[in-house]
């Protein structure tokens, strides 16, 4: 794996593809793809016989398909992608085209590592998944998102079990949905699950689950909490930890709950808790009124609020500070620990912080033009299109990856000259 | 609750609700036959339904809300010419809005939860078949009471016990389990939207149903039938999009499909996730505006 430090952070621009010349090149171009560290751009582009391929710097693939789609590139700079040809969907990985075909192919995902993928899959009409090279063993009636294990062993999907007639409310009453892991049914089921992950020792796998007509709680491993409650959002899994929390709905209210137990105080909403880096903190989006939106922090919320909107929380590296979008009659700013920066924005990405958590950057978009905003103030240049920024390994410097007048480039930029 | 006597006086609802006895009295109906009611019905028990009712009403602390319309109620009738069943049956007085609560949610009060199964599926009846939520009699009301709110939290017991037109109850079911109304998977949804670009992009040059594009304007969730069964609307939606200049996307995660079948049938929960599930996948993608078909 090509790590951070290895980049090249030393040349200040290279230009890596002449956009409008790809636009003279093919019938069409979808999103381009940038790689992690900027040297590659991809698009699936549409060719003059009106069949699909690959395009990366320009170098256009000779192999044509009727779709595809899912474009990514892993950290080894692989371009990965899902190919529809001859009525069956391979996988690519740089080039290379899957032995085994399958019915369809989605959500493709890397490992942490980025070593493996991973991706559901349809055969017959049957629904599984697959990661690194084997398929499950068991397809379903139906399989819904896939996690990855942090390890990069295992996947899980929510699965229905077993198949029902149409219209059939009694089957569904039966409880026919629960999660298989590495296609392995869990020994419960229920009315409905949602949201599935694995906690950080890939030990153990947690979900949303419906248990009655109107009765929420989460299951860890197959077992539900003995706590039942109104409704419940997705969990998250402590760091380091089986401690699985969730927003939960009481009777007083929305609170976040830690195996089973309230461990707030009541919010008129509780959504995307986070934990901190060092598995200590709790940040989640709260309405302290209705419908009013801020963060809390272990419970106690900002002292400011925002009228419409308040995403999910983002921690520095050293657990100290909590950033998030928020909106303010219709507009979009950053709020680092309860101060938003003053100016506003029409759309805005997710605050990054420096790695020593000392500065906070966000791609932001004002009138169709892109730009970065570094602690609150506007870059000074603007782009037609830019990618999510990467800060070098020192904090230092900030890779660029932008369109300029139609042209691809990958700049390095010291983090006081933007 | 003066006005309960009074009401008891006037019509004896064990007679009105007996179906035996449909010939004779005011109430006649045409038989319904549901699953959803007939079948689910046989599942409930007289405790059941007691502790269900009592614990959506939960008339020791919110007392107020249900009883205040039913005491304040004078029977004037003035919400009836508001009701296009009351209407539309020859102004017969039991379609009238006053009438679906005094024969369902007052009822249930008065006997404070001890109903039978048999008087669950007349309630069934009343509220989904003979009522469709319009809130206009609320309107009419010179007291402001809000009839529509009362029929559906009728709506809201009958959910919790289950009994509910199959059809609609099915596509709520879908909707717990998938976010979709039909339940149709996470690959076809996907598969058909690229199916229908491949039939269309010939004729329409580079016409595109863009998936998953991050930061376009608009975000646009259909109704599950849309791919499902009537997918010449997607085209159509595709192609007034692209006439029209608009940069659009689909997401390819459940939270595509816009239909609410959960806040018919009150199933606040359902309703809720399905509403959360299209808000995420906007802010996700960064679009500026959800376009729902309507
Ligand atoms: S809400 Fe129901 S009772 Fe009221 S007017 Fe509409 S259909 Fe009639
Ligand atoms: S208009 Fe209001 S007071 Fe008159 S019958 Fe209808 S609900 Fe009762």
């Amino acid at each position: 794996m090509t790590g951070l430090s290895n980049w090249d952070w030393d040349t200040k621009e290279k230009l890596l593809a002449d956009i409008n010349e790809w636009k003279e090149k093919f019938v069409n171009i979808r999103e381009l793809i940038p790689s992690d560290d900027g040297e590659k751009i991809a698009a699936v582009v549409l060719t003059e016989d009106k069949r699909f391929t690959t395009c990366i710097n320009g170098e256009v693939w000779e192999e044509t398909f009727d779709r595809v789609w899912s474009l990514k590139f892993n950290p080894d700079n692989q371009l990965l992608c899902f190919v529809y040809r001859n009525f069956e969907w391979n996988f690519v990985v740089e080039h290379e085209i899957s032995e085994e075909a399958f019915d369809y192919l989605w959500n493709l995902t890397l490992t942490p590592d980025g070593k493996g993928i991973a991706f559901n899959i349809k055969v017959g009409e049957e629904y599984g998944a697959y990661i690194n090279g084997k398929r499950w063993e068991n397809l379903f009636v139906d399989a819904r998102d896939l996690a990855v294990s942090p390890d990069g062993k295992k996947t899980a999907s929510r699965v229905q079990t077993k198949r029902k007639g149409a219209v059939d409310i009694f089957a569904f009453w039966e409880k026919i949905w629960t999660i298989a892991v590495d296609g392995n049914l869990w020994d419960n089921t229920f009315l409905a699950v949602w949201g599935v992950l694995f906690s950080s020792d890939s030990a153990h796998v947690a979900t949303a689950v419906r248990t009655e007509q109107a009765q929420y709680t989460i299951a860890v491993d197959g077992k539900a909490w003995e706590g039942k409650f109104g409704l419940v959002w997705d969990p998250i899994f402590k760091p380091g930890s089986s401690d699985v929390i969730a927003p939960v709905r009481t009777p007083k209210g929305w609170t976040m709950a830690m195996n089973g137990k309230p461990i707030w105080g009541n919010f008129y909403q509780v959504l995307h808790q986070k934990y901190s880096p060092d598995g200590q903190k709790i940040a989640a989006v709260v309405a302290p009124q209705f419908p009013k939106w801020t963060i809390a922090v272990d419970g106690t919320p900002w002292n400011i609020i925002f009228n419409e909107a308040a995403l999910a929380p983002v921690f520095s590296p050293d657990s100290k500070k909590v950033a998030a979008v928020v909106k303010d009659n219709n507009r979009w700013t950053i709020a680092v620990d309860g101060s938003p920066w003053m100016e506003k924005f029409d759309n805005i990405w997710d605050p990054i912080f420096t790695p020593d958590s000392d500065k906070v950057v966000a791609k932001a978009e004002r009138n169709g033009r892109y730009f970065l905003v570094i602690d609150g103030k506007v870059g000074k240049q603007e782009f037609e299109h830019l990618w999510t920024p990467v800060f070098s390994p020192d904090g230092g410097k900030l890779l660029i990856r932008c369109i300029d007048k139609g042209k691809y480039y990958r700049r390095v930029v010291a983090i006081d000259e933007i | 609750m003066a006005e309960v006597k009074a009401v008891e006086k006037e019509v004896k609802i064990e007679e009105v609700l007996e179906p035996s006895l449909d010939k004779e009295l005011r109430i006649k109906r045409k038989k319904v036959v549901d699953p959803g009611f007939d079948e689910t019905i046989k599942r409930l028990t007289p405790e059941k339904i007691e502790k269900t009712i009592n614990a959506v009403l939960n008339l020791r602390k919110t007392a107020a809300r249900f009883l205040a319309p039913l005491e304040t109620c004078i029977h004037c009738a003035l919400c009836s010419d508001a009701c296009q069943y009351y209407i539309s049956h020859d102004k017969d007085p039991t379609y009238s809005p006053a009438s679906k609560l005094r024969l369902t949610l007052w009822e249930m009060i008065r006997r404070k939860g001890k109903v039978s199964p048999e008087f669950i599926k007349q309630c069934a009846r009343i509220a989904f078949t003979e009522c469709n939520i319009c809130h206009r009699c609320s309107m009419y009301c010179p007291f402001g009471l809000d009839i529509t709110y009362q029929i559906g939290m009728v709506r809201r017991i009958l959910f919790l016990l289950g009994v509910v037109p199959h059809n609609i109850l099915d596509q709520d079911n879908s909707q717990s389990a998938t976010l979709t109304q039909l339940w149709i998977s996470q690959a076809d949804w996907i598969d058909t939207i690229q199916w229908l670009e491949d039939e269309t992009r010939l004729e329409y040059k580079n016409l595109r149903l863009p998936i998953e594009k991050e930061g376009a304007e608009v975000m646009w969730a259909p109704l599950g039938t849309e791919p499902k069964i009537a997918t010449y609307h997607v085209v159509r939606t595709a192609i007034i999009m692209n006439v029209a200049g608009i940069d659009w996307t689909v997401p390819s995660r459940d939270g595509w499909d816009s239909v609410n079948m959960a806040m018919f049938i009150r199933d606040f929960e359902t309703m809720q996730r399905v509403v959360l599930g299209l808000y995420e996948n906007c802010l996700r993608l960064k679009v500026k505006r959800l376009v729902l078909t309507e």
